[in-house]
């Protein structure tokens, strides 16, 4: 994103990028409306979907009355909506605390959950790729290979559980359950979230190493590499300095990828490890028919994976010169 | 290599069929699905006990050698159970992925053709529906179906299909973009054919390839998803012995056994790397490449 170019061009990427941006917020948009869809307008007593068939009449009429369940579907959508978007999300029907007050520490335990992983992948990614580029066609090439792809199998539930054998019974230095609140120290946070992010770091490391191996490959046979080589500079100051970061560029989307992933995966993933975040939430709210709950979480979950897709696209267009022309 | 002559139709590529020149990748992923599809047909006829059946053993006895893979907490044999799981897995998982493939190609297909605001409107929606994570739609259907149609296998394949469809018809449109600029299709065109019938006939029988390829890509992740789903209590209901379910029950008790997880845990993987292996096996075969891994 640094190269010389001139103020046309300039242009060019800001209209592309804006254009991006309003291409993801009418997704996103369009998202709400079939997250709404789904719940609340497909045919079928909403009020009885949340309490089951046996709620009494008394208890159905009282919670249609607290969903405004008696508005036309379009008034109700718009008053959602706007609710939505001045960041007044309404009450939990099961607890009827603040929505926001139950998602706040739950959103910051992922985020840390999130950082933490994200800093295990990164080595977990680049240093089996380096090893495998080094040495390519070679024994330990093919068994990483055959490694990350039975990995790259494994599905997250089965990989946390395996984990959780190996760390907590075969040899037991991390708890088992990883439950953590705003009195946990640094020490128990840190103890509670290594086994989840673990997993999670592995799920996203496989994905990547396959494609940083096969970009360092094609960076180690270019003229610039054989230059340095030939000039003398030793390989590890060859790979580190000159290779890796022109390797990197490509990986860049592969991670923005990879953080959409992370959406979707801690559902899972803290579910396994009992860890008090968002996705465990998303769960809980499901177990419960929380709908108001429901619909807010799976709406910011959407919302962190369309950023996260158009900051990969964005990186894209800064990036690769041939994609600037649209 | 299979892959010889690049002017040969995909199918006239299957057609001439030689196993000993096919990728190695194949061969060992084919042999995989094999042993799994036999055990799927074959096996409730020959495992040991009832997929249901308490008092096989002591429960939570552990490895031995009438219950290979223990014995879980009600006292069911747990080879039994696996085995039994296996039709269910693989029949959902290739029911989910068909429906979702006939509704995306169709889909994908037709908007690519036909082009214009209809194609506009269905993109933004389907871009809407990919962009909330595939764990997380799945979720929101089962949500939206309500308690009632919970644990229902029919309600499985349709959040299946639901979740593929979308990405399937990604992938078709822009096959269908493609084959739309060929004379034939224009011929087609202009002899006063529908797009119906010229998605059938022309644009189909042209983007077989792409979509044999998505197919068993998604297939392949399919017992993952239904794997997921069983896990966190929303997908198969007990006794099914559908194998993400089975780990959910046994891992209250892994402290006491932990070999009860062992043998739903090897299934599914073993299942997942075998489809994966062959699809990039029969991808390569195909001429196209595969990004396993996909979400």
């Amino acid at each position: 994103m640094f190269f010389a170019r001139g103020p046309i061009e300039d242009m060019q990427i800001l209209r592309l990028v804006i254009e991006r941006i309003l291409l993801s917020l009418l997704t996103l948009l369009l998202v709400s409306l079939v997250i709404f869809f789904m719940l609340e307008i497909l045919p079928g007593d909403v009020a009885t979907r949340i309490l089951g068939r046996d709620a009494t009449p008394e208890s159905l009429a009282a919670l249609r009355a607290q969903l405004h369940l008696g508005d036309p579907a379009l008034l109700r959508y718009a008053t959602w909506l706007g609710n939505l978007l001045t960041g007044n999300l309404g009450h939990s029907l099961v607890s009827d605390r603040l929505i926001t007050a139950i998602l706040a520490p739950r959103i910051f335990n992922t985020v840390l959950l999130s950082i933490y992983a994200f800093l295990i992948y990164i080595p977990l990614t680049a240093i089996p790729a380096m090893i495998q580029a080094v040495r390519r066609d070679r024994a330990v090439d093919h068994g990483l290979s055959v490694v990350t792809l039975v990995l790259l199998s494994m599905p997250d539930f089965l990989l946390g559980t395996a984990l959780l054998i190996l760390f907590v019974i075969m040899v037991p230095i991390l708890p088992a359950i990883s439950l953590v609140d705003e009195t946990s120290g640094a020490g128990e946070y840190i103890r509670a979230m290594t086994l989840p992010a673990v997993t999670l770091a592995i799920v996203m490391a496989v994905y990547a190493v396959r494609m940083l191996r096969d970009n360092l490959i094609e960076v180690l046979d270019s003229d610039y590499v054989r230059m340095a080589e030939l000039k003398g500079l030793s390989p590890r100051r060859v790979l580190l300095r000159h290779a890796l970061p022109n390797a990197l560029v490509p990986t860049l989307n592969v991670t923005a990828l990879n953080l959409a992933y992370l959406v979707g995966g801690v559902v899972v993933v803290e579910k396994i490890f009992g860890y008090p975040g968002f996705g465990s939430l998303l769960v809980d709210a499901l177990q419960l028919r929380d709908l108001p709950l429901i619909e807010a979480t799976i709406m910011i979950a959407a919302s962190v994976y369309i950023v996260a897709n158009l900051l990969a696209d964005v990186g894209a267009i800064l990036l690769n010169p041939r994609l600037r022309q649209g | 290599m299979a892959v010889a002559d690049p002017t040969l139709s995909p199918l006239h590529r299957l057609r001439r069929f030689d196993w000993s020149r096919t990728p190695l990748s194949l061969r060992i992923g084919g042999a995989i699905l094999a042993v799994h599809l036999i055990l799927a047909v074959i096996g409730p006829f020959v495992a040991p006990y009832g997929y249901a059946q308490m008092g096989a053993g002591i429960p939570l006895s552990g490895m031995s050698w009438t219950h290979p893979f223990g014995v879980d907490q009600l006292g069911r044999d747990i080879f039994s159970r696996v085995i039994y799981g296996g039709h269910i897995v693989i029949l959902l998982s290739l029911c989910g992925t068909a429906l979702g493939l006939v509704l995306g190609a169709i889909l994908g297909l037709l908007s690519g053709y036909v082009g214009g605001w209809i194609d506009n409107l269905l993109q933004r929606l389907l871009e809407a529906l990919i962009s909330i994570p595939f764990l997380v739609l799945a979720l929101l259907a089962i949500a939206a179906a309500g308690p009632e149609a919970a644990g229902d296998p029919v309600l499985v394949v349709f959040v299946v299909a639901l979740v593929y469809a979308p990405r399937i018809a990604r992938m078709a449109r822009s096959a269908a973009i493609d084959i739309a600029t060929r004379d034939f299709v224009t011929i087609a065109r202009l002899r006063g054919e529908s797009a119906w019938s010229v998605m059938r006939r022309e644009l189909l029988p042209n983007a077989t390839s792409v979509l044999l390829v998505e197919f068993a890509l998604r297939a392949g992740y399919a017992p993952v998803l239904i794997g997921s789903l069983g896990f966190l209590g929303f997908g198969m209901r007990p006794p099914t012995p559908e194998w993400g379910l089975m780990i959910a029950e046994n891992r209250a008790l892994l402290i006491i056994s932990p070999v009860t997880v062992l043998g739903p845990g090897l299934a599914l993987a073993s299942l997942v790397v075998g489809l994966n292996l062959f699809t990039e096996g029969f991808a390569r075969i195909l001429g196209r490449s595969v990004k396993l891994g996909t979400r």
